[in-house]
């Protein structure tokens, strides 16, 4: 087989027509150096000479943290309404009297998505190195961070893909995408808490099970993978799993989530004769 | 080429096509006639294999459109009644999509895209974004994108509706062009005179029931009975009259002028066989034309029961 796919030639004809792409990477790139500019000044006015020496331990954290914002944001919008819009726009049909296979239309919606996530992603890596010569931090825990991040983007678009299929209006499968983000990522937290809050109201401490679970649920989150990398990350002795870094399994969790999703995608399309 | 058998197509409690028989040949062009709402565009979409009977079958080319679409797909070129454009492609971009999509060689594409091009008279649009195009120059390319494939079957739901008068009859023209390179084509419409005059078999849909369907000479005997032959006579028409009373499928002749009218209960295959009679009884004549009763009358016919 070929590898040409049509519908991602097409989609990165109309995404990179005229300025709209550049503008969108240059306003990401932007913001992020004002950030972590601001977060410089704010450091080297107030820490101790110590810490602004090693100013990298603070920043490159930083600068991963809005990233992984900034791709809750932006990645499920990528792909939300890629199915809903082409049916809202009445030309989703002729797609399918041709002889696109549903994998054809899978792969090149997603495939489109994702080269302009991993575009913006690596719009930043010129910011990274400047945050890493600042010392702190190793190169295998930031190719790791930008493993997650990867990992969290491909995720995040193929189930917006996901709800492309299944949601007829586009303004609706982009709302129920980003929120779809936000129980992920802000939801799991929460139940932590609350379970840990919980356990130590009856106990007058937190019960091994209760910070068992609450490991658990941290292992899938994005946020915590990283914050894990930080040396001085608090992890219990006996809690399960404890050999088990939280990075990797939180990228396993989001890979399964991932292959669903595109799984039920493709299925979702095979069907496509049904949809009302 | 097409042949829809027994077909019913529901929603929810609501019948759209109601056990419809149908079967189309080669190269014929058929006029699928009938108002708003009648299931033209369902009956249709379940040819072009996007959607599914709820009873029945349909094939197209002998594939049926459940088992086999994908072969159906490849052999039909389909045009939706309302459709959506690229408006942010170029005019060669949309066309090198579906071309792909469809699986044209890279080396043919693009003289296959200034061949559809040039038929629907876009060539001087090549570089043009879709979004700057008119309505009727999008229809058109809709119907390039259509043959790109080089289908055998074309499904043309509404093709001309919305357009002006002049886009209409630019479309009307295309569509004889297709018929003339051969083309099997199935062509809807809510206005019966817009397909009266191409079109060498009909059906007449409503309220989901196929009222009648055939050959349009066939539909028009059916109805009438016979056929009305005009002849124009060189000599004497009452001569020839009286030579045409002769035969007994000949109910009844008049004159109008040099014109004689006569009914034929015959076959409208046989109406030959009256012309050679006449000439070889000496009667010379300038023109022999059975005439088909007018379109529209068929439909008032057909339609009256059902409407009122
Ligand atoms: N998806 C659908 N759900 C419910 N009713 C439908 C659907 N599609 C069509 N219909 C109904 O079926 C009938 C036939 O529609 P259609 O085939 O579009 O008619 P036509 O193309 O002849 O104007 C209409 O009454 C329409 O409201
Ligand atoms: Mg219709």
């Amino acid at each position: 087989m070929r590898f040409s796919n049509p519908i991602l030639i097409k989609e990165m004809r109309s995404r990179m027509r005229g300025m709209r792409a550049f503008l969108v990477l240059t306003g990401y790139v932007t913001l992020l150096s004002i950030i972590v500019g601001l977060i410089y000044l704010v450091l080297s006015k107030n820490a101790p000479a110590t810490l602004v020496n090693q100013a990298g331990i603070v920043l490159t954290p930083v600068l991963i943290y809005v990233q992984m914002g900034l791709i809750c944001l932006i990645a499920p919008t990528f792909s939300a309404s890629a199915v809903s819009f082409e049916r809202e726009q009445q030309t989703f049909d002729l797609l399918i009297v041709s002889l696109a296979k549903p994998t054809t239309i899978l792969f090149g919606k997603v495939g489109a998505a994702l080269s302009y996530l991993l575009l913006t992603l690596f719009g930043s890596v010129p910011l990274i190195s400047l945050t890493y010569s600042m010392g702190g931090v190793s190169m295998g825990d930031i190719a790791i961070a930008y493993l997650i991040m990867i990992v969290q983007g491909v995720t995040y678009c193929s189930f917006s893909f996901l709800w492309s299929t299944l949601i007829k209006r586009s303004v609706v499968s982009q709302l129920v995408s980003i929120l779809t983000v936000i129980v992920l990522v802000a939801a799991m937290p929460a139940l932590a808490l609350f379970f840990t809050a919980l356990s130590a109201s009856f106990t007058g401490g937190p019960s091994s099970t209760f910070i068992n679970v609450t490991f658990l649920l941290l292992r899938t989150n994005p946020f915590a993978a990283v914050a894990s990398l930080i040396p001085g990350f608090p992890m219990p002795n006996n809690v399960w799993l404890r050999s088990v870094p939280i990075w990797l399994s939180q990228v396993v969790f989001y890979l399964l989530l991932m292959i669903s999703s595109l799984y039920l995608s493709l299925r979702r399309l095979r069907n496509a004769r049904n949809w009302v | 080429m097409i042949k829809i058998e027994n077909v019913t197509k529901t929603f929810g409690d609501f019948t759209a096509v109601d056990a419809v028989n149908l079967e189309i040949g080669k190269g014929e062009v058929f006029g699928f006639i009938g108002p708003n709402g009648a299931g033209k565009t369902t009956t249709i979409k379940m040819l072009a294999t996007l959607s599914l009977p709820t009873e029945g079958t349909l094939s197209v080319g002998g594939f049926d459109i459940v088992r086999q679409p994908r072969e159906v797909r490849r052999i039909i070129g389909y045009m939706p009644d309302s459709f959506g454009v690229y408006e942010d492609l170029l005019v060669w971009e949309y066309l090198d999509y579906f071309a792909a999509l469809y699986q044209v060689e890279p080396s043919r594409r693009k003289g296959i895209i200034n061949d559809v091009l040039e038929l629907t008279d876009l060539t001087i649009k090549y570089n043009a974004q879709v979004m700057s195009l008119s309505r009727g120059m999008k229809q058109r390319l809709c119907l390039a994108k259509t043959l790109l494939h080089d289908p055998d079957v074309l499904l043309l739901d509404e093709p001309a509706s919305g357009l002006d008068p002049h886009a209409r009859i630019e479309i009307r023209e295309l569509i004889r062009e297709l018929c003339r390179m051969g083309k099997t084509i199935l062509v809807s419409s809510h206005i019966l005179t817009e397909l009266a005059d191409f079109c060498s078999s009909i059906g007449i849909i409503e309220r989901g029931k196929m009222l009648a369907a055939g050959r349009i000479d066939e539909i028009t005997a059916a109805l009438s009975g016979n056929v009305v032959i005009e002849i124009t006579v060189k000599g004497d028409p009452l001569a020839a009259i009286q030579v045409l009373e002769e035969r007994e499928d000949i109910t009844r002749a008049t004159s109008d002028g040099r014109v004689v009218h006569a009914e034929f209960t015959g076959a409208t295959d046989d109406v030959d066989q009256v012309l050679e009679y006449l000439i070889n009884r000496g009667v010379r004549l300038t023109a022999f034309t059975p005439a088909s009763a007018d379109l529209e009358d068929i439909f008032l016919k057909i339609t009256r029961g059902a409407v009122a």
